[in-house]
């Protein structure tokens, strides 16, 4: 077994403060929220702060926030709850399959993509029609002109994906729910925020009896953890965006060196903790293993390495080389060291596979 | 006609062949590439990008690459 030394997988270990909230709260934070006990009121305190906390980081008001576990479920609420039946559903082809899951049981549009992962609409009738609207890509770290799209396409409701973007892309205004992950902050994984900002063109699409308050039962010491990772990370944000920006022009300009390479989306227009690179006549499983060997773990795009042996489906829809993909998630805690030491292992393999 | 049959075999395997097939032929000259990979028909267009190459997709599994330019 390889010791990894540089993790630039989309995962990481949550915000080490986050940790030791997630410890206290399982010791204080156990109770329900609902009972009128005196430990179910401190849990009730311990939720509404966390919530309190949550709202004034994302700047939206704390009663449009009903946290949503895991993810995907916030996906289908999300969506769902503003599909009226006979509406239609509009979505990127580089959307999270969770929407091409929803898309498949009901009518649907596809906007299309370009080579550098923006995403285009055709003129359509999209009367009664709700727009999915991916802020930016969990894959390329591509952001969409939001704005632009919602001006072409005219939907009379709008999800917004910002599971990824999470606090480094500011939310436009006009939407109806938005969904955030918690991992985006470096918080717990498997814990979602959807935000109702149009209460009125929402229905809860699950089987329920109070229709007035959606409550989709998260864990109170996630929830809390979550709070605390968010609030740290608004902090952290700006310094840790320049520093990834400067470690991906790196990362860039070296892959730039070796020929044949297919890089998803510029930098100028993307997530800057997010790269996405495809290297002709290289198989990706291989290049996974081999740059593990070197202790550096990443992630991969090519057929290879899926469970299904499908190649992204992002990096299909861009016109992206799909074989001898790595992506590269850039943490806050990466070092220029890790950095140095990946470009030699990514170089050195993708040449030995060449030869 | 010349043919790759890279049935069977996976990415990256049947662009690698077709590359190596292409690098001993003329400009103008056509190759018939029969892959039932899924990756290949998406990693056709990439590749006719990068090298200035181009193809057509006959039918399932069956792609008309022509060359264009010097590889």
């Amino acid at each position: 077994m390889v010791r990894v030394t540089g993790n630039f997988q989309s995962e990481s270990p949550i915000h080490l403060k986050a940790f030791e909230v997630l410890q206290a709260a399982f010791e204080n934070g156990w109770a329900d929220p609902a009972k009128l006990s005196q430990s179910g009121a401190r849990a009730r305190q311990l939720k509404n702060n966390a919530l309190e906390s949550i709202g004034s980081a994302l700047s939206i008001e704390v009663d449009s926030i009903v946290p949503v576990s895991p993810a995907s479920l916030g996906y289908f609420v999300g969506i769902q709850g503003l599909n009226r039946g006979s509406s239609s559903l509009i979505h990127g082809a580089t959307d999270r399959k969770d929407v091409f899951a929803i898309a498949s049981k009901t009518a649907h549009q596809l906007l299309k993509s370009d080579l550098t992962g923006k995403l285009h609409s055709e003129k359509t009738q999209s009367k009664g029609s709700v727009l999915a609207l991916q802020i930016a890509n969990a894959e390329t770290g591509v952001i969409q002109d939001c704005q632009a799209i919602i001006n072409d396409v005219k939907p009379d409701h709008i999800f917004l994906d910002a599971t990824t973007s999470g606090i480094r892309v500011p939310l436009i205004d006009q939407f109806s729910t938005a969904l955030f992950d918690s991992k985006s902050w470096y918080g717990p994984s498997g814990l979602a925020f959807l935000v109702l900002k149009k209460p009125s063109e929402w229905s809860n699409p699950l089987p329920h009896l109070n229709a007035a308050h959606p409550n989709f039962d998260v864990s109170l010491p996630l929830l809390l953890a979550a709070a605390v990772a968010l609030e740290n990370f608004s902090a952290e944000v700006a310094s840790a965006n320049t520093q990834a920006r400067e470690f991906n022009e790196q990362l860039r300009n070296a892959f730039s060196q070796l020929a044949d390479i297919d890089i998803a989306g510029q930098l100028d227009s993307s997530l800057p903790h997010l790269l996405s690179v495809s290297f002709l006549n290289c198989n990706g499983e291989e290049l996974l293993r081999e740059i593990q060997n070197d202790g550096y773990s990443v992630d991969s795009g090519s057929a290879c390495t899926a469970d299904n042996l499908e190649p992204s489906h992002v990096l299909a829809a861009m016109g992206v080389l799909t074989h001898g993909n790595i992506r590269i998630t850039i943490h806050p805690g990466t070092t220029q060291e890790e950095i140095d030491g990946l470009i030699s292992s990514v170089s050195k393999n993708v040449q030995r596979q060449r030869r | 006609m010349i043919e790759i049959d890279a049935r069977g075999l996976r990415c990256p395997q049947p662009i690698i062949e077709l590359g190596k097939k292409i690098s001993t032929m003329n400009k103008g000259d056509e190759v018939t590439l029969l892959s039932d990979d899924p990756a290949t028909e998406p990693d056709l267009s990439a590749w006719s990008r990068m090298t200035g190459n181009k193809f057509e997709k006959k039918s399932e599994s069956v792609f008309l690459v022509t060359k264009l330019s010097e590889r």
